[in-house]
């Protein structure tokens, strides 16, 4: 058919759809007008559409714009009425935030604003309450009465209750003390050569007190010391940036009057150590007292064998040594001795006064100025810091991705061609 | 179109006016459900007014509709697969009031491959141009062509044989029903 035919079957079909180009259309009306198989193949296909045609579709006559189209259409043409004020509502979008209830903004503002509120005050309550309600520190410890002088049983036993008494007035502060102190006024009581007949202890304390008023804790401090007539034997203060200040005292305080003392100073604040105790010395001193008098005694024998005998004046020079140095060693005992009974006499308290440390809120640290200054000055060399960074990635970077560009442009090139020339296909959705 | 798309309203209606019948007939020859039909063609007409930015005149407005319905007919196929695959069976086009004749065109069609039977439907139905289906279908034009031929030839023998078998059926039994009918075809 091919062979004899000057068109083909589909060129044919193609004819009658109108679809051949104008010359193949010209030959192929020519031929069909000859050629009768050509004919027939004409009539089937001619035929297979009419037949086609048998199935009819009626359109319904209400086929009408339905409510959505027209909403639809009504949206647009107001979208295309007012563009900018649609851009001007846009933010929300923009930033995709949802579209939330009033009461839910009203709202969480409003919890949000309590929250703020009630940690503020729950920082700042406790300072203001305490400053509303302050107690009279320095009058309580006037008034304290001067305990009497007891032995280191009665008084541990007294420092105990001292501090249950402190803890229950929430006092805030602290002072620690150690006294040293011995029996009072032995020395007063025997003579030189006499043995005590009261044993001599030296009493050592500690206290450790936090106060929220340092200075009115320091002088009340002072003022219990003089009129107990005791004495600040060493004193040192310090005061650290972040920290409350500090104060480390070593009092010496007449014997009798450490627990008086200790029971006005635990008033000054919050106890927070406590300790005392008690060396007894009483054999040292009877040791000391004994080898004093027998050196008196020596010096004694060596004057009278100076006076009363006569000899070489080697033996002479020998007894005036031996006095010498029986002479030095009575000196330092008595020394000891007398060291000794200060010890006993006056008690050693270790104190250590701390203030509670409240944190400062450093509301403006810089200036505004200086803040912004501060950020310009680090938005410049951000800014500077990037261009060097992108200076610097296009060398290392530019010549491998310029030739990457040079070997994937045609290819790249190619397949955006194709698929530009596929487009209207699908565009069409 | 491109009047519409610059806002004209009257331009939709128009263009409304001109492809809702065809469209209309194109999802019913297609779909069992008249109700899917009408409304598959009111969602052409949504699409496009959608898609109304995006509009680029590179082919035709018949050409770009139907290619929407085309779209809309592939989905509405794959929904009632994977909803109801029981009820295929019954997703034949629903031919109310229609002819022996008719039913028999149907049928036929029924038998060819989907492809070529989208070719020879859009040719013969919506009477679109080859270049066209190729476009829509995304084919070479002679692809087109060369199916669309073979789709009729096919289409022929099937109805063919069918109205051979009919009369064949008529002259046998007597049947008084398909006979006058048969003329139609």
């Amino acid at each position: 058919m091919i062979a004899r035919h000057p068109v083909q079957e589909e060129e044919l079909m193609a004819y009658l759809d109108g679809e051949l180009a104008l010359d193949r259309a010209a030959t192929a009306a020519a031929h069909l007008e000859k050629c009768r198989e050509c004919q027939s193949v004409a009539g089937d296909l001619q035929s297979v559409s009419r037949k086609l045609m048998a199935w009819r579709v009626e359109s319904p006559d209400d086929l009408r714009m339905t409510e959505a189209i027209a909403v639809v259409l009504e949206e647009r043409g107001r979208a295309k009425e007012k563009p900018a004020a649609r851009r001007g509502l846009g933010w929300r979008e923009g930033l995709r935030i949802p579209r939330l209830p009033r009461w839910v903004w009203v709202g969480g503002i409003a919890v949000a604003s309590l929250a703020i509120l009630v940690f503020m005050s729950n920082s700042f309550f406790p300072v203001y309450e305490s400053k509303q309600t302050p107690r009279p520190m320095t009058t309580a410890v006037l008034e304290a009465p001067a305990a009497p002088a007891t032995t280191d049983s009665s008084a541990e036993l007294r420092a105990g209750s001292g501090t249950g008494k402190l803890d229950t007035q929430q006092d805030k502060a602290k002072v620690s003390v150690i006294t040293k102190s011995g029996t009072h006024s032995l020395h007063a009581e025997f003579g030189a050569s006499e043995i005590p007949n009261r044993p001599m202890i030296v009493r050592t304390a500690g206290l450790t007190l936090i106060t929220k008023e340092f200075d009115k804790a320091r002088a009340a401090m002072e003022e219990i010391l003089k009129r107990h007539g005791g004495y600040i034997g060493q004193l040192n203060v310090t005061a650290p940036a972040d920290n409350g200040r500090t104060l480390n005292a070593t009092l010496r305080v007449p014997g009798e009057q450490l627990e008086a003392v200790m029971s006005e100073l635990k008033k000054l604040g919050r106890v927070q150590a406590e300790s005392q105790s008690g060396e007894e010395v009483t054999q040292q001193y009877m040791d000391l007292e004994a080898r004093l008098a027998n050196a008196k005694n020596s010096e004694r024998r060596l004057t009278d064998i100076l006076r009363e005998r006569t000899g070489k004046l080697s033996d002479v020079l020998e007894v005036e040594t031996q006095i010498e140095s029986v002479r030095g060693e009575i000196e330092q005992m008595e020394a000891e001795r007398k060291n000794l009974v200060h010890r006993v006499d006056f008690a050693t308290l270790s104190a250590t006064l701390t203030e509670e440390y409240e944190g400062q809120l450093h509301a403006v640290p810089v200036s505004t100025f200086t803040r912004i200054r501060n950020s310009a000055v680090d938005g410049y060399s951000m800014l500077s810091e990037t261009v060097v960074s992108v200076v610097l990635f296009l060398f290392s970077y530019g010549p491998v991705l310029l030739l990457w560009a040079a070997v994937l442009f045609f290819p790249v090139r190619f397949v955006w061609r194709k698929l530009r020339r596929k487009v209207p296909c699908r565009n069409l959705m | 179109m491109l009047e519409f798309q610059r806002g004209s309203r009257p331009a939709f209606e128009e263009l409304f006016a001109r492809y809702r019948g065809p469209l209309y007939g194109f999802f019913r020859r297609r779909l069992e459900s008249q109700e899917r039909a009408e409304d598959l063609a009111q969602e052409t007409f949504l699409a496009v007014i959608r898609a109304t930015a995006r509009y680029e005149p590179r082919a035709l407005v018949r050409t770009y509709l139907y290619g929407i319905a085309l779209k809309l007919v592939a989905a509405e196929r794959r929904k009632r697969q994977t909803s109801r695959p029981v009820a295929i069976l019954e997703t034949e086009p629903a031919i109310e009031n229609a002819s022996d004749a008719a039913l028999w065109v149907r049928q036929a069609l029924e038998k060819l491959d989907a492809q070529e039977r989208e070719i020879l439907m859009l040719r013969e139905y919506e009477q679109l141009s080859y270049s066209e289906i190729a476009d829509l279908l995304r084919l070479p034009v002679n692809t087109v062509r060369s199916r669309l031929f073979r789709s009729r030839m096919a289409l022929k023998n099937y109805l063919e044989g069918r109205s051979q078998g009919a009369v064949a059926a008529s002259g046998a039994a007597g049947s008084a029903e398909v006979n006058p009918r048969e003329g139609e075809g």
